[in-house]
Formats: structure tokens, C-alpha cells, sequence
């Protein structure tokens, strides 16, 4: 067994693209654990949807080896993803490590998810590494903004590391820092296996594997385990690492983390976060485990054009099982018929899912507009649950409506406060606290609805912050408000997948902006379409689209076919993601009307 | 469901199938396959509707593009320039030597001529002639039932028209577009209207069988009643055929340049819709029948040349910018003259682009071209071509286009109604919207 004095198990957090996953790389490079050859680019990012958008989405791991005066040390490093949708991945990484990296960009210095990862580290009880990244851009300001840190996180500048992930500067310095303050794992070998597992995935021939931090004992192929939460025993297959490539070893001991193969055929059978021990001889303290990752917003996904109800059915079911992270049930709309209403721990998350249906699975998806879930307190006294406007009962057994309410943490820069207080009053946000974190920027901390910041809140502080804003969030608590629901009738058939909660005071506008918005999805058709917006019966916004009167093409003879051919090819993918209702063609866009961008 | 129909047409084998092979006497690989006739109703469809050109894979089109005019007018796209002068004997010949290298040999009989352009008979007649009388040749070996020469007013005379007739030409499509000097005028159309009446009579005097008119609607200033106007003066003529088109802005025109610096108006979609039902009554009135879009002709007078290409049957094609499609493929020329006749001389060819028909391909295409045609969608061609009843393929937008009037459905063809044709790109675009789709391994349809 490794000897636990050389073991440093850490994860890299940060604020997204302050550059994690180019670090990892610097440090597999360094270490020797891939050649020049074999690097490439945020090399752990190895989903295609990652490397297309240039973001981690799940956490990734490697193991590697530092030579240092003479010791040859084994570094377990996770990077993680930077997006709040993905903190639970963040979480999940913290409780297989002693210490963490916060990266900081020396340029932007503290955003809204190095705090919010930062403290989830400190609430771990973790050693925190501060890292000034970036020093090679011409505008850092690697001093100041370790200043800034020491500031708002309470981590000494001294300490921190200055590094370049991008020129490779400072890494030398990084990992000696690493083998000084990490602290090496505790636990003994001769303990009773406990080990966590903290991630896991399918393999289309192993079956899952388990990624694990072994906290006690040691185990090796062929011996029997424990799965402790779902009480189910297995046979060890096969052990690894990930060097970064999937290596496999003899055993893993105290202190190491790896991966377990044990012949466990779905991710269905295995509980992220719970402990594995041995079934001879097991532990009689199971790790605590993880609290599930909490569903933000809800849409509906209905087969597109040439999908059956069916195919989205077993997509969608083959998807959960490399991704368990969002929710799906069977739902049936009186406009769509049948669909799935899918819980997202956030909008990028639900365009991941989305995305990865259409492609791995081979289906077309129509998507209606996410929303939030409300608590519903009856007539009678009872409460439910609802992730979907049309879930709504009568409005006459309402008694009231409430609504997720999230304590949101902005970091701004100190001129742009007044525009932000501005906006997040117009948001109905209720101000909890103003910290200057510099002379510059300040930390504002305000309660507002979920409903009000998931859309296009993020855009908008964006834009009256110069690009400087930055917002990380989380559940607090319901609350009522004076919800209503609005209804959208179209060609005079109310369609239940394009109705909204709206707060009273904005429906008017909303419905307005809405149906405009619809008018322009929608578009054209052989025949006049009436749009309108209703609240409980009452009229309160109304469009008309106009028929097409001529919509033919004069000429068409030999030359013209392969034009034609492919304007009709075109006309005809734009239609994959499209539902009829009645007989008008409502298109993907047009159920995403409620999220377009105030004009 | 593309699985099934991918299936289906790879085992079909039918009796043609086998004469095929018989005829290449070697083993037919998958990809070589092209099914030769498979039209077994042509017939029977013949018969109901009337329109003149026996469908029939073993046949095809001839088409020859001249690239001349007097001017470029000013909502043109297709690929013609100005003479100024210049010597077009050189590209003359140059079309002569690949209409030989294509029609030497060729397995197919070649049903109809049409030679078009630009304006073929602003040639000097020397090179009409060195044009024609291969033409002529063919027609005569091939029995072609349809030799057409499209001609402008006043490019025509005495001379190029017994030139013509002699040749075997026994159609001619001429571009009167209007019998207004403003609306000519905004069409940047060289000819004054009264060439249109000269230039017809001298047609007929030499013995020109058929005879069609083009008109154009939607002209900016047009209005309702000098449209109506147009079409009496054109009725008047006693042309065999007439071809109405509504004034499309092609993109890179000066048309469409002028309408988006907002110098001219576009007469509107209500009205132009107005003059498209006008046209259709008028003629009617007048005894000529629609039989696609925008064509009209005393029965028995469709111009076989085009109801080809609104089949889908194979045609071939030569010249500069010239589009041909034989074989399941489909090939286009260069379109630049000296860059034409270079190739020519150097390699014999002068393809720059060519795709291949795979089977989903064809299908849109046939939905696209047979639609057109007021007959509409011969169930049976679509039946033996893709192996599948249209009927089935697009069963719920065909019910829901029905139940809105804009098709019908009989036992033999899918048609647009009369208020359908006037949203036809609409109509066709759902009618292929909604079937189920997937990669399709249909091998390549159509010789
Ligand atoms: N100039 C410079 N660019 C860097 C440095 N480190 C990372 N980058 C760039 O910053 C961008 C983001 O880097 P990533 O490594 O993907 O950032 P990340 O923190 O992993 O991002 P997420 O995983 O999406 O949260 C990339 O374009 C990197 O090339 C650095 O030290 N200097
Ligand atoms: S005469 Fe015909 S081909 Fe020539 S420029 Fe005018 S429209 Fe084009
Ligand atoms: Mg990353």
C-alpha cells in the first residue's frame, strides 16, 4: 500500500473559465503523466458537448506522480466544473479530498462562484490553496487580487501562488506548494474498508464504475463488498486509477482514490455518495453521504417531428442512466399529448440534457418553457407541489401560490450598484446586505424569486455591469406572492404548454410581450390564426396573424431542382422541431416565447 | 419507416430489372443500380389527364443553352450575357462538340428538343444553323416528339424562322412578357410590344406549328386590368400555349437590387394573387387549360418538353451554366463561356458540380415537380420509384392539407386544389414536413 505521508488528494475550484481545467493539464504535463504529444487543451473535458463549448461539465479526475527531494508523491486531483448548475459536482469532489486549489483569475479576481465554491470548501473544513491564475495576461493584477481574496474569503495573500496555466509559469512552485500545505489523509489501512463513492459511470462493457476514496482499510480484485445504502453485496472485478487514462492496479488502500468495476449493470443500482465496505468484515460508521442534487426548473419534452412518444421514451431513459442529475416523469398535454416533465438543476443543464437526447439518443425534441416549481396551499388546507403551470387547479380552490425564493449573492463593480439595486427591485428582490470587497466592487446579497433570475436575469446584470457581474444562488425557502395563472389561446384553443404563472402586477405586459413574441415564432399560415392571452377567462392581450394570400414559385424547370430541392430540405429540418396544434405549426421557438429578452 | 422503404427498393427487381441486367450482361452491383422503367401507369395516367409526354425512364429530354441577348434584363438570373458584338461562333461550336459526345451514344431515346437560353436566335443564321441541323438530326433519329426553340420578339424574321422549320422545329416559346411599354420598362425589356404581334405573325407565316407566349405578372405598376389587358392581347394572337409567370425577385438582379434601395415597389402579395385567379379564369375562359402552375395550353398542346422535368424523367443537358440529370445524377456545366470552352476542348466536359440522387432526395423532388402539375402526384410513379404509397408516407399532413382544401386525393394522384396552387410552396413544404425521417440507403433511383 501507498504510503498515506505521500498522498495529496485536492480538487480545483473556481468561478467558470478562470481556467481549472487548462491547470490540470499544466500539472498532468509537469508530472510526466502525459506527454507533449499526447496533451491537448483541457485534455480531462472529454465529452463532445465540453470540448464544444469549452466548459467542464463533469467533474474529472487523474491521478499523477511528483518526484520531490527524493519522494515520489501521488497526487489525486479533481477538476471541476466552474457553472452553478454543476456545484452539486463540486460538492460531490470536496468530500474525496483533504484540500482544494481556488484558482482565481488575477484579472477578474473574486466572482460569485469562486465565493460560493470557496465556501463550500471552508465548510468541508478543507485546506484551501489560493491560486492567482492567468499572470501572463497584460492585465493582471496578481497582488491586488490576492488582496481582494484575503478580503472577502479571509485566505492570506502571502500564501498565495502566482501561476500561469496557459505559459506553465509558477507550476513548479504550485506543486511544492501542494506537498507542503495539503495535508496528507488520515485513516489506516488496517481499519475495516470504508471507502466513498463520490462519482460513477457507465461503461458499455464493464458495467458502472465506481470512482471511490478509500478512507480505511484496502481491497483488491475479487474480494466481496458492500454497497451500504442499497444493502447489496458485489464481487471487485477490477481496480484502477486514472493516470489519466484508466490504468488498472493490484489494490487501493487508505487515502487513495480510483475506481472499482463489480459487475454492477445500471447506474440505477449504485447511490452517488454511498459507502462501500467490505462484507466480511464491514465498518460499523458509514460515511455520510451526499444530499441528492436539488431540481431548479421544469419543462416539458415532447417527441419532435418523426419521433415517437416511445423512441424520446427510451432515449431519455438510456440518458438518465449515464446522468442521473435530472428528474423525468410521463406527463400528457390536452395541445401535445404525450411528453416528459423533466426537473434541471439550472437552464444550462437543461439545454446539456436536451442536447445530448437529440444526439445520443437520435430523437427530435420539442421543449416547452422552463419554469419553477410552486407550492400550492388549497382551500382545504392541504399543500402540493407543481412543476408545471397547467398542473395549476382551479383558481377557486386556491387558496395561495408560493414560490421558490433564492438569497442571491451578486459581485459587481461599485458603480454599476444603483443600476443593479435598480433591477433587482424590478425583479421583486428584497436587499439582505451590501460588502465592499474593494474600493472598486462590492458583494450585493438579495433575496428574489427563483422565477424572476433563471431566464435572463444573468444577461441583464451582464449588460448593466459592463460584462463584470457575476451571480451565484440557491434555494432558501417558498414564499407566497399574488401568482396568477395566464392562459394562451391559439386559433381560439387554449394550448396548456404555452400557459404562465405571472405575478398580477406584470401580467399585463408579460402577456402582452408574450403573445407579440408568439406572433413571430409562429409565423404564416394558410389561413388567419387570433393569438390571445387570458387570465382566469378575461381577454387580456390579443395579436392576429395574417394568412399567406400567395406563397408560390413561378418557374421551376430542370436547372432549378437542386435549388428548390434544398430551400425544401431546409423548410423541412426547421419543421423537426414543431408540434401541431389544431391545425397551426407551433415551432420550438414559440414555446420558448415567455424567455425572449425584454426589447 | 425509411428502413422499410430503403428495403423494399433494394429488392425491387422487376421485369425491367432484368432486361437491364440482360442488356449490361454482368452481375449489377447495388450501387450501379438504376432501375429503367418502373412507370407502370404511364398508361393509364395518360389517359386521364391529358397532358402530352408518355413518362418512361428509357426516355429523356434534350436541352441546349445559348447564352446570348441582346441586353441583360432586369430580373434575369439565368445565366446569359450581352452579345456587344462579340464573336459567338467559337462557343457555337464548342456546344456542338459536347451535344455530339452526349447524344452519340445514348442509350435512351431522346423524346423532346428544347433549346433555350438566353435568346438562341439573335445567332447569326450561319450558327443557327451549325446549331439546328444537329439538333434536327436527332429529333429525326430519335422520333422526338417536341423540338422547341425559344426566341424574343423581333430576333425573328423570315430567314431563322424557314431556317427553324426546316430544321424539324416545330414549337416555339417566345418572351412577350407584356403588351405595356412601362411595364417592359421596368422589366428592362428591350422589345417594343408591337414586336410581339410582327414577330408572332412571322411564326406562323413559315409555318411554325405551336407557338407560346410567355406574359409576367406582378410587375411593378402593373395593375389588375392592364394584366387583363395583356392576357386578352396575348389570347388574341391564337397562340397554342401560355406560360404566366409571376414576377419572382431572384436574388444578385438588378430587380431585386432596385427593390431593396426601395426604388421600385413590389405590387403586393393581394394583388398579385388577384392577377394569378385573373389568369387562370381568363384562359380558361378563353379554352386554354392549366396544367401546371403557371402553364396553359390548348389540349393536346402541354409542352412535352417541360411535363418531363415535372415527371422527373432524365434529361440531358449541354451548353454553358446547362443543368442535366441522367442516371440518378445530376450534373451542371460551368457557367462562364470561355471557361466553357476550354473544358470542352480539354477534357470533352465541362461538369463543375454533380450530386447524386439518393432516394430521399427523390422523393422531395418528385413531391416538388409532380405537384406542380395540375394532374399533381402520380401515386403509382411515386409507388414504383420509391417503393412506398405517398398516401401512407405523408398520411396526416395529406389529411390535414384535405380537411383545409388546399389538395385533393383520388385513387391515381395527390393534387393541389385551385386555392392550393396559389400557396404551393406552403402546401409542399408540409406535405414532406412530417414523415418520419432517418438516414435512408436508398441506392441511386432514376436513369
Ligand atoms: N492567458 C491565459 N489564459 C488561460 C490561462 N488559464 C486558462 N486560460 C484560458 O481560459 C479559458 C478557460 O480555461 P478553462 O481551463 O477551460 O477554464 P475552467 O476553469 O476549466 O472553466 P469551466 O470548467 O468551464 O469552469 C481557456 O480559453 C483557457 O485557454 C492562463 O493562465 N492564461
Ligand atoms: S431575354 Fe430572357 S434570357 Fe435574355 S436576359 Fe432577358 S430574360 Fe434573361
Ligand atoms: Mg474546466
Amino acid at each position: 500500500m501507498a504510503d498515506l505521508s505521500l498522498i495529496r488528494n485536492f480538487s480545483i475550484v473556481a468561478h467558470i473559465d478562470h481556467g481549472k481545467s487548462t491547470l490540470a493539464d499544466r500539472i498532468m504535463e509537469r508530472t510526466g503523466a502525459v506527454s507533449k504529444r499526447d496533451m491537448r487543451d483541457q485534455l480531462l473535458d472529454d465529452m463532445d458537448l465540453e470540448r464544444e463549448m469549452g466548459i467542464t461539465i463533469k467533474a474529472n479526475r487523474a491521478t499523477v506522480n511528483y518526484k520531490s527531494h527524493g519522494k515520489s508523491y501521488m497526487f489525486n486531483l479533481i477538476d471541476t466544473p466552474g457553472h452553478v448548475d454543476f456545484h452539486y459536482e463540486v460538492s460531490r469532489s470536496l468530500a474525496a479530498c483533504e484540500g482544494v486549489l481556488v484558482l482565481v483569475d488575477a484579472t477578474q479576481g473574486v466572482q460569485a462562484q469562486t465565493v460560493a465554491n470557496a465556501y463550500l470548501a471552508l465548510e468541508a473544513d478543507l485546506e484551501i490553496l489560493l491560486v492567482i491564475n492567468k499572470i501572463d495576461l497584460p492585465a493582471a493584477r496578481p497582488e491586488d487580487i490576492a488582496l481582494e481574496v484575503e478580503q472577502v474569503l479571509g485566505l492570506e495573500a502571502a500564501d498565495a501562488v502566482f501561476t500561469s496555466a496557459k505559459t506553465g509559469e509558477g507550476i513548479d512552485e504550485l506543486l511544492e506548494a501542494i506537498v507542503a500545505k495539503i495535508p496528507p489523509p488520515s485513516g489506516s489501512v488496517d481499519k475495516p474498508l470504508r471507502a466513498l463513492i463520490y462519482d460513477a459511470k457507465p461503461d458499455p462493457h464493464r458495467g458502472v464504475i465506481c470512482h471511490m476514496r478509500v478512507f480505511d482499510g484496502s481491497f483488491a480484485r475479487g474480494d466481496k463488498i458492500d454497497l451500504m445504502g442499497v444493502d447489496r453485496s458485489y464481487i471487485i472485478t477490477e481496480v484502477g486509477k486514472y493516470t489519466p487514462k484508466s490504468t488498472v492496479i493490484a489494490a487501493l488502500g487508505a487515502g487513495e482514490v480510483g475506481y472499482f468495476v463489480a459487475g454492477i449493470k445500471t447506474l440505477a443500482d449504485v447511490n452517488i455518495g454511498d459507502t462501500v465496505t467490505r462484507a466480511s468484515n464491514p465498518t460499523d460508521k458509514p460515511l455520510p453521504g451526499y444530499v441528492p442534487p436539488q431540481q431548479m426548473v421544469f419543462c416539458d419534452f415532447y417527441p419532435g417531428t418523426g419521433t415517437t412518444t416511445a423512441q424520446l421514451r427510451e432515449a431519455m431513459e438510456k440518458l438518465w442512466l449515464t446522468d442521473s442529475s435530472f428528474t423525468y416523469n410521463t406527463v400528457s398535454s390536452d395541445a401535445l399529448g404525450i411528453g416528459f416533465r423533466c426537473g434541471f438543476l439550472g437552464l444550462l443543464h437543461m439545454k446539456i440534457i436536451q442536447e445530448r437526447l437529440e444526439r445520443e439518443g437520435d430523437v427530435s425534441v420539442v421543449q416547452t418553457a422552463p419554469t419553477v416549481e410552486y407550492e400550492v396551499l388549497l382551500q382545504d388546507g392541504s399543500t402540493m407541489r407543481i412543476e408545471s403551470p397547467s398542473e395549476l387547479p382551479d383558481m377557486s380552490l386556491v387558496d395561495e401560490i408560493r414560490e421558490p425564493i433564492v438569497l442571491a449573492q451578486m459581485i459587481i463593480p461599485a458603480d454599476c450598484v444603483g443600476t443593479v439595486m435598480r433591477l433587482s427591485l424590478d425583479r421583486r428582490g428584497e436587499q439582505k446586505k451590501t460588502e465592499y470587497l474593494s474600493q472598486t466592487r462590492v458583494m450585493l446579497t438579495y433575496r428574489l424569486p427563483l422565477s424572476e433570475i433563471i431566464y435572463d436575469f444573468y444577461d441583464k446584470l451582464k449588460s448593466c455591469t459592463r460584462g463584470y457581474g457575476t451571480v451565484d444562488y440557491e434555494i432558501e425557502d417558498f414564499r407566497a406572492d399574488d401568482m396568477i395563472k395566464m392562459d394562451i389561446l391559439v386559433n381560439g384553443v387554449p394550448v396548456d404548454a404555452l400557459s404562465v404563472i405571472v405575478h398580477r402586477e406584470k401580467a399585463q405586459y408579460r402577456g402582452r410581450k408574450l403573445i407579440a413574441r408568439l406572433k413571430k415564432e409562429i409565423g404564416r399560415h394558410m389561413f388567419e390564426i387570433p393569438l390571445q392571452a387570458a387570465v382566469g377567462g378575461k381577454i387580456i392581450a390579443r395579436e392576429t396573424i395574417r394568412a399567406f394570400r400567395k406563397d408560390v414559385t413561378a418557374k421551376c424547370y430542370g436547372g432549378d431542382v437542386t435549388r428548390k430541392r434544398k430551400l425544401l430540405e431546409s423548410q423541412k429540418a426547421g419543421k423537426k422541431r414543431m408540434k401541431v396544434v389544431g391545425n397551426v405549426e407551433i415551432p420550438q421557438g414559440a414555446f420558448m416565447s415567455i424567455l425572449a429578452p425584454d426589447d | 419507416m425509411w428502413d422499410r422503404l430503403a428495403n423494399r427498393s433494394n429488392t425491387a427487381d422487376g421485369p425491367k430489372m432484368t432486361e437491364w441486367r440482360r442488356r449490361r450482361g454482368k452481375a449489377v452491383h447495388l450501387r450501379d443500380w438504376k432501375p429503367l422503367v418502373q412507370q407502370v401507369d404511364s398508361a393509364q395516367s395518360m389517359h386521364e389527364t391529358n397532358v402530352n409526354h408518355p413518362a418512361n425512364d428509357s426516355n429523356c429530354g434534350l436541352y441546349v443553352h445559348l447564352p446570348f441577348c441582346e441586353t441583360k434584363c432586369g430580373y434575369c438570373d439565368f445565366y446569359s450575357v450581352p452579345t456587344h458584338g462579340r464573336d459567338t461562333a467559337p462557343l457555337v461550336f464548342a456546344i456542338v462538340r459536347e451535344l455530339k459526345r452526349r447524344t452519340d451514344h445514348i442509350e435512351q431515346r431522346i423524346l423532346t428538343i428544347f433549346c433555350g437560353g438566353g435568346t438562341p436566335t439573335i445567332l447569326p443564321i450561319d450558327q443557327l444553323d451549325a446549331v439546328l441541323t444537329p439538333l434536327g438530326g436527332l429529333a429525326k433519329r430519335h422520333d422526338s416528339i417536341e423540338f422547341t426553340v425559344e426566341a424574343n420578339p423581333a430576333t425573328v424574321d423570315d430567314e431563322k424562322t424557314r431556317l427553324m422549320v426546316s430544321a424539324g422545329v416545330g414549337r416555339v416559346s417566345m418572351g412577350a412578357q407584356s403588351f405595356f411599354p412601362s411595364e417592359l420598362a421596368a422589366l428592362e425589356r428591350l422589345h417594343d410590344p408591337d414586336d410581339i404581334p410582327v414577330s408572332f405573325a412571322t411564326l406562323r407565316r413559315n409555318g411554325v406549328e405551336r407557338i407560346n407566349l410567355d406574359l409576367i405578372f406582378g410587375i411593378p405598376g402593373q395593375t389588375l386590368e392592364t394584366w387583363s389587358q395583356s392576357l386578352r392581347r396575348a389570347v388574341d394572337l391564337s397562340p397554342d400555349h401560355l406560360a404566366c409567370y409571376g414576377l419572382t425577385y431572384e436574388p444578385a438582379t438588378r430587380l431585386t437590387a432596385q427593390r431593396n434601395l426601395g426604388k421600385i415597389t413590389p405590387c403586393g402579395e393581394n394583388l398579385e394573387a388577384e392577377m394569378f385567379e385573373l389568369t387562370t379564369e381568363t384562359l380558361e375562359a378563353a379554352g386554354f387549360k392549366q396544367y401546371e402552375i403557371s402553364n396553359y395550353a390548348l389540349p393536346g398542346c402541354e409542352c412535352a418538353h417541360n411535363v418531363g422535368y415535372w415527371r422527373n424523367q432524365p434529361y440531358v443537358a449541354v451548353g454553358p451554366s446547362a443543368v442535366g440529370c441522367i442516371h440518378g445524377e445530376r450534373y451542371k456545366n460551368i457557367a462562364d463561356i470561355g471557361g466553357y470552352i476550354r473544358m470542352i476542348d480539354e477534357r470533352g466536359d465541362a461538369v463543375v458540380e454533380r450530386e447524386t440522387l439518393t432516394g430521399e432526395m427523390l422523393v422531395l423532388e418528385m413531391v416538388m415537380m409532380q405537384m406542380r402539375l395540375v394532374e399533381g402526384l402520380s401515386i403509382s410513379a411515386f409507388r414504383a420509384r420509391i417503393g412506398i404509397d405517398p398516401r401512407a408516407l405523408f398520411q396526416r399532413p395529406i389529411e390535414r392539407l384535405a380537411e383545409l382544401g388546399k389538395i385533393q386525393v383520388s385513387d391515381t394522384h395527390i393534387a393541389l386544389t385551385q386555392s392550393g396552387r396559389l400557396v404551393a410552396d406552403r402546401v409542399m413544404t408540409q406535405l414532406v414536413g412530417e414523415p418520419a425521417t432517418g438516414p435512408i440507403s436508398l441506392p441511386v433511383l432514376s436513369g
